[in-house]
């Protein structure tokens, strides 16, 4: 061989922070400051307590915005998850709502709650299993698909509810789930299911071959394949994970509120992929992480309370955050340009 | 310099182009006639399509003079030369598919006011000259629902309609099947007693020697000869022109050549395919050589599984799957044509591309070993001397030649025994080139198995021990490198010469 020898250290040594970590800690950064600054401007802003509720307030779309992530960074869109919630937690209801009600929302399957929550995770994975068909193989463009599907879904939440809501003749064991605090404190379950999902999330995606299986396939499609790897089932999986979460989000839901609503999760996909944005996915795919997303999911949070903290009208929300996104992504791809310059 | 009739509607003097190390045309000086078809010849890498290149404006020559009926011709850009009458034809279409036949040829020549299209007689001019070259199509057709041979037909006439008087045809054919062919031939006629010069670049001598006026030739950069084609004695003089040298072998048996057949694949046949048959040996390196669109790519991809194909395919005595997934689990590994799209992961590191093949090796019960990937990064950066100062460096930032490398590590941490290599060394500089050959050697040298798919005649006489020649989808014969090889037969073969008919 020719050249001179480089060491191993050397090659090491010379390694630099990879961009994945560059952009995480830049996001990371950007919503301390955030918060920081609010905190200044809106009284009783910096407190612990505070910034708890930031995170627990958004247990939903942040368990929805893993899924979602895994989907980007594959190159995948995911929009049917919001529609998902409506629908399973719709289903969940109907199932487990006894037969006989006084009228039609009010009577259901009668099944027993945990084979109504069987059921209705069986639901979401129909339209995860949908989506993975039409993306996967019939080769249509994943956001047309999602688009698509998050129609079906809501659309069966609304015929099952007529339309309004199915709230009565439920088992005293449906709203357990949802309300339940975990270690005498008052984080309730689901927050706590969203903690450990996250924690396996980031395991897998660190760690394992799987998270690998993603990044690859997002960096480039073709290449993976005739590296031997198997898109069509490595996509089918994650779109059925995806599915899943949102389902078990949508049952976790209606036992809080011990009620089925089809208007349930409405934007709530468009928050999931915001907070990816936010949190330095790239739409593209082949990029991104968990951690990052839930940085987003933090950004959206501190800007959304501060502009409530601060009386500015929820009517402004939208356009809040349509200029937090806009800005985060200017910033996020001109740190980029300018380091990889 | 003396040569230069009046009637030259096109003239090169002295013409130079350089790269960093290269000089890809040396000091070329022609001249074409007005009104004929001319032709340009030369192997790959002789220096044609920059030559065009420069023609077209898409390239600056570093010296030498350009000359259009008389005046000096120096264009900046492909808008440039088109305002001086010269148009050229590239191998991939043009053509919107999506608009009628008449907005193909009016494309970019619209006449409007505040933004609105307004009617002009332009409209009837092109319908004019489509009629006079082809009238069998109908200007209110969508491009969509015609022949591939119709849409250059298209764009022949929107060249010819935009007054170019000189058309340059870059591998016109390649996508025609022969009586497009044929019809094309009718067209450049038409064009010629319309007093359009043509500039015919084609590696298929048969149509060179059918439809041309006079022939240029070009090697390793250089003018060999420009001539009329009746005073050139048929196939052999051009293929002797064109070769000239000796060609640079360095060629030597190889001791580790078996006789255990690794692979044999029977009656391959697809689209492109005609019953391909053929087999390899334990520790050899065979070459399958052919012109573009020959079917090199169509036989990797088709013993990789890429594609699905009709004929057996054994290895190692048992069948090949039908996925990249089952070939690289039974020990078949693909160096696609494309790199950057089908090789590499431009935007992640070194470190990353390189264990992607082998997750087996990689792995713990799905976890990732990332001890594992730094070692095998450290271990191939060195084994393959890979240019970077840093395992962590993006992929992108490479040069060609260091790509094509770590797209081989890739390929050599699968531990595979068969090796298909499209292109190796496309893109790639002289010195990674023969870096490239030495690691190929010591694979087969090591008991493995090499095919090289190439359509450089250089590499596949280089390194190859046996060569397999296709033309149009055919293997055509099989050849056993030895320094005495015989060039001429091997060019005449892929280029369409009937199968020991040369010389």
């Amino acid at each position: 061989m020719r050249g001179s020898k480089k060491t191993g250290g050397a090659l090491i040594q010379n390694r630099r922070m990879s961009d994945e970590v560059y952009i995480t800690l830049l996001v990371a950064s950007v919503a301390v400051g955030l918060f920081l600054i609010a905190s200044l401007l809106v009284p009783n802003f910096f407190q612990w307590l505070n910034l708890l509720n930031l995170v627990t307030n958004n247990w939903a779309v942040i368990s929805l915005g893993v899924g979602v992530t895994f989907l980007l960074v594959s190159g995948n869109f995911d929009l049917s998850v919001g529609g998902v919630v409506a629908l399973s937690g719709v289903l969940s209801v109907w199932f487990a709502q006894s037969t006989g009600g006084a009228n039609a929302l009010s009577s259901g399957l009668g099944l027993p709650y945990w084979l109504a929550v069987l059921s209705a995770i069986t639901g979401a994975l129909a339209i995860g299993g949908l989506n993975a068909l039409f993306v996967v193989r019939f080769r249509i463009p994943s956001i047309i698909v999602t688009l698509g599907t998050m129609m079906v879904a809501r659309g069966i939440a609304q015929v099952i509810t007529q339309g309004s809501q199915r709230n009565t003749n439920l088992p005293v064991e449906f709203g357990v789930l949802g309300n339940l605090t975990a270690f005498g404190t008052s984080v309730k379950l689901p927050v706590v299911l969203m903690g450990v999902l996250l924690v396996v999330a980031i395991f897998i995606e660190r760690k394992m071959v799987f998270g690998r299986l993603t990044y690859w396939i997002g960096a480039n499609p073709v290449a993976a394949t005739l590296s031997g790897i198997d898109k069509a089932r490595h996509v089918t999986f994650l779109y059925l994970f995806s599915s899943v979460i949102a389902g078990i989000v949508g049952i976790l839901l209606s036992s809080e509120f011990k009620s089925g609503y089809s208007n349930r999760g409405t934007l709530m996909e468009f928050d999931a992929l915001v907070i990816a944005l936010l949190g330095g996915v790239a739409i593209a795919g082949g990029f991104g992480s968990v951690v990052g997303m839930f940085f987003g999911a933090l950004i959206l949070a501190v800007v959304t309370s501060a502009a409530t903290g601060m009386t500015l009208s929820p009517d402004w929300q939208y356009i809040l955050k349509a200029v937090a996104v806009f800005l985060a992504i200017l910033a996020q791809t001109w740190a980029l340009a300018r380091r990889n310059r | 310099m003396t040569n230069q009739p009046p009637a030259a509607v096109l003239a090169v003097e002295g013409l130079t182009k350089d790269y960093p190390g290269v000089r890809a045309v040396d000091n070329v000086s022609f001249s074409i006639d007005s009104s004929t078809v001319h032709c340009l010849v030369g192997e790959n890498g002789a220096g044609k399509s920059t030559l065009v290149k420069m023609l077209t404006g898409a390239l600056r020559p570093t010296s030498g003079s350009m000359m259009v009926n008389g005046s000096v011709y120096q264009p900046n850009t492909p808008h440039d030369a088109r305002e001086c009458g010269i148009a050229t034809l590239f191998q991939e279409l043009h053509v919107v598919d999506e608009l009628t036949v008449l907005d193909n040829l009016t494309l970019g020549m619209e006449r409007s006011r505040f933004g609105f299209l307004i009617k002009s007689d332009l409209d009837d001019k092109v319908v004019q000259t489509l009629a006079a070259i082809e009238p069998s199509i109908d200007p209110s057709a969508r491009v969509s629902s015609l022949s591939v041979a119709q849409k250059q037909i298209i764009e022949i006439a929107r060249a010819a309609s935009s007054g170019a008087n000189v058309i340059i045809m870059d591998e016109p054919t390649a996508a025609l099947s022969e009586r497009e062919v044929e019809r094309l031939f009718g067209v450049i006629h038409q064009l010629r007693e319309a007093a359009v010069t043509v500039i015919y670049i084609s590696h298929k001598l048969d149509e060179i020697l059918k439809l041309g006026d006079a022939v240029t030739v070009l090697r390793d950069g250089k003018h060999i000869a420009t001539k009329p084609l009746s005073d050139v004695a048929g196939r052999s003089e051009l293929i002797e022109m064109m070769i000239g040298r000796n060609l640079f072998q360095d060629y030597t048996p190889r001791s580790t050549v078996t006789d255990d057949v690794v692979l044999d694949a029977q009656g391959l046949t697809n689209k492109l395919l005609k019953d391909v048959s053929f087999h390899i040996n334990r520790g050899e390196i065979v070459g399958f050589y052919g012109l573009v669109g020959a079917g090199k790519t169509e036989i990797a991809r088709a013993l990789f599984g890429a594609d699905k194909i009709a004929g057996s395919i054994l290895f190692k005595g048992r069948m090949v799957g039908n996925s990249p997934k089952q070939a690289i689990a039974n020990g078949i590994a693909l160096v696609p044509e494309e790199r950057r799209t089908q090789g590499l992961f431009t935007n992640l590191s070194i470190r990353e591309n390189i264990p992607v093949m082998n997750l087996r090796r990689m792995s713990d019960c799905g976890v990732f070993r990332a001890s594992e990937e730094q070692t095998a990064a450290i271990e191939y950066v060195d084994k393959l001397s890979i240019a970077t100062d840093s395992i962590d460096k993006h992929t992108e930032k490479l040069s060609g030649g260091n790509q094509q490398k770590v797209v081989l590590a890739k390929c050599l941490f699968s531990k595979a025994n068969l090796l298909l290599l499209d292109e190796p060394t496309r893109g790639v500089d002289v010195g990674a080139k023969t870096e490239i050959y030495d690691i190929i050697k010591t694979l087969a040298d090591e008991g493995n198995s090499v095919a090289v798919f190439s359509s450089e005649l250089d590499e596949v006489l280089g390194i190859c021990d046996r060569i397999f020649l296709l033309f149009a989808g055919s293997l055509k014969s099989e050849v056993t490198n030895n320094s005495d090889v015989d060039i001429a037969h091997i060019l005449n073969v892929v280029t369409g010469g009937g199968e020991g008919t040369s010389q």
